[in-house]
C-alpha cells in the first residue's frame, strides 16, 4: 500500500497500484484512467474534510 | 415583456463580472453573503438548514426569491452540515439542536491545549513528509469520535463512519451542484463562488495546531512552522484551481484568519502568513482564477502588502476595516466588496441601511470594482427587514 505520496491529486498512485498485476492484457490506459480518476475523488475527499469542514 | 429567468441570470453575470474585474457595470452588485440568515428569511431554524442539507439549499432559493436585487449569492454558506460531520463522528463543531438550542449557529470548538491538539508539535516532521498521510492517518482519526488510526484495533464504527462519510460528502456535492442549477433557473441568480482556498498558516493555525499551538510554535519551532506552511501550500492551491469555476466567470473564496491585526504582529504576518498565501495567490491567478480576499476582522498594516499581488488578481472584501482606507490603500489595484455594518443590519432600522447602502454606491460605485455586502457573513441575528432594504436600495440607488 502506497502511505508516502505528498503529490497534490493523488493518494494511491497508479505506479504503485500497477506493481500489483503480473500483467495486463488488455489496453494498460484505461485501467490507469479509472484507478486515477477515483484515486483523484478520494484526495479531494480528503482535502474537503480539511479545508470545507 | 418579463426578462427570462435566463435573460436576468446573464444580465446579472454580466454585471457581477465587470464589478470583480474593475470595469462599471450597469448597477453596483448585491453579492449577499448569508448564512443562517437566508433560513430565516426561508422560515427555516439554524438546525433545520444545518441539519437537512435540502431545507439548506432550499432556503438559498427562497432568499433569491424574496430580497430583490440579489445578483450572486453563495449556494450554502451554512457549511456546516450534520449529515455530513454526524456520519463520521468529528469531534471540533457544537452544532443548533444538539448541543446549542435550534436557533444557534453552529460553533467551532478548538482544542485548548497540546494534549488535545489534532496535530501535536512532535507530529511536524510527519506532517512535513507527506500531508496527504497526515490527514488520513493521523488528523482524521484524531478528529473523528469513531475512526481508528492504522495499527490500532479495527472497529464497526470506523468501518461505518468511512462508508458514511463518503456516501454523505458525494451526496452533499451533488446537491450543491443541482441547487447551482436550480439558482440560476429558477432565480436568475449567479452561484458568487466556486472552489475555496486557505492560506496555508490558517489551516496550520486553525486545523492542526490551533492559535495557542501556533502562537507558542512561532518561537519555539519557527523553521518547522515555515516548512509546514510550504509543505500544505500546493494542496491548497491544486485544491482550489481542481474545483472553481471551470469557465473562469466567478472567483474563489479565500477565508482569512489569523494574519489580521489582532492576532499577530507585522513580523509574524509577513515571515509566516504572507510568502505562502502570495504564492499560492499567483498561482491561481495564473490559472485565471481570482481571489475574494474575505478578510475577516482587521487588517490595516497589512493591507498595503497585499499590493505585491498582481493588479485584479483579488477581491479585497472589507469586514472591520475603514472602507474608504481599503479604497485608498487598494483601490487602484483591486475591486473592493463589504461596506454595511453587521450590527447596523441586526439593531439598526431600514432607514439606516439603506441610507449607508446610498452612500456607499455614491461613494464607490462611479468608479467601477464594487460589490454591495455586509461586513460579514449575514447569520440569524440579522433583521430580515434590514436585509430586504439593503436590496432595495441596490435597486433604487445602484444604477450607476
Amino acid at each position: 500500500m502506497a502511505e508516502k505520496t505528498s503529490v497534490p491529486g493523488v493518494c494511491f498512485p497508479w505506479e504503485e497500484k500497477k506493481k500489483e498485476y503480473e500483467e495486463i492484457k488488455g489496453d494498460e490506459e484505461i485501467v490507469k484512467t479509472w484507478w486515477e480518476q477515483y484515486d483523484v475523488h478520494a484526495y479531494v475527499h480528503l482535502w474537503f474534510c480539511v479545508i470545507g469542514l | 415583456m418579463a426578462k427570462s429567468m435566463e435573460d436576468l441570470y446573464q444580465e446579472r453575470m454580466e454585471r457581477y463580472k465587470k464589478a470583480n474585474r474593475m470595469e462599471k457595470p450597469d448597477k453596483v452588485p448585491f453579492r449577499p453573503f448569508a448564512a443562517e440568515l437566508a433560513g430565516k428569511v426561508a422560515g427555516y431554524t439554524a438546525q433545520q438548514v444545518t441539519h437537512d442539507p435540502d431545507l439548506g439549499l432550499d432556503a438559498v432559493i427562497k432568499m433569491c426569491e424574496r430580497v430583490p436585487g440579489i445578483d450572486a449569492a453563495v449556494v450554502n454558506m451554512v457549511y456546516v452540515n450534520t449529515s455530513v460531520t454526524e456520519s463520521y463522528g468529528l469531534k471540533y463543531y457544537r452544532v443548533p439542536g444538539i448541543q446549542l438550542d435550534a436557533d444557534d449557529s453552529f460553533q467551532y470548538m478548538e482544542p485548548q491545549n497540546d494534549e488535545e491538539a489534532f496535530m501535536k508539535v512532535e507530529d511536524y516532521e510527519r506532517f512535513i513528509e507527506d500531508p496527504n498521510e497526515f490527514v488520513m492517518n493521523v488528523w482524521l482519526p484524531r478528529t473523528s469520535n469513531y475512526m481508528v488510526p492504522p495499527g490500532e484495533e479495527n472497529t464497526w464504527k470506523n468501518n461505518l463512519a468511512w462508508m458514511k462519510n463518503g456516501i454523505a460528502i458525494q451526496q452533499y456535492f451533488q446537491k450543491l451542484g443541482a441547487n447551482v442549477g436550480r439558482m440560476r433557473t429558477d432565480t436568475g441568480t449567479v452561484s458568487a463562488i466556486a472552489g475555496a482556498l486557505k492560506a496555508p498558516f490558517d489551516i496550520l493555525a486553525d486545523k492542526f495546531r490551533g492559535f495557542r499551538g501556533i502562537a507558542y510554535d512561532i518561537r519555539r519551532c519557527p523553521e518547522k512552522v515555515l516548512k509546514a506552511t510550504e509543505a500544505i501550500a500546493p494542496h491548497m492551491a491544486w485544491n482550489c484551481i481542481a474545483t472553481a469555476d471551470p469557465s473562469r466567470n466567478v472567483p474563489c473564496s479565500h477565508w482569512m484568519h489569523r494574519g489580521a491585526t489582532g492576532f499577530f504582529s507585522e513580523e509574524v504576518f509577513q515571515k509566516f502568513y504572507w510568502p505562502t498565501l502570495k504564492q499560492v495567490t499567483e498561482q491561481i491567478w495564473g490559472a485565471g482564477i481570482q481571489t475574494i480576499y474575505y478578510a475577516e476582522g482587521k487588517w490595516a498594516r497589512n493591507l498595503k502588502t497585499f499590493r505585491e499581488l498582481p493588479d485584479k488578481s483579488i477581491i479585497f472584501h472589507c469586514d472591520k476595516d475603514d472602507i474608504y482606507e481599503v479604497k485608498r490603500v487598494l483601490g487602484d489595484k483591486f475591486p473592493i466588496s463589504g461596506g454595511v455594518p453587521n450590527d447596523m443590519l441586526a439593531f439598526g432600522e431600514p432607514a439606516d441601511v439603506k441610507k449607508r447602502v446610498k452612500q456607499l454606491i455614491q461613494d464607490f460605485g462611479p468608479d467601477g470594482g464594487y460589490i454591495l455586502d455586509a461586513e460579514a457573513i449575514m447569520q440569524q441575528d440579522v433583521k430580515v427587514e434590514n436585509f430586504i432594504a439593503m436590496g432595495e436600495a441596490c435597486e433604487e440607488y445602484g444604477y450607476i
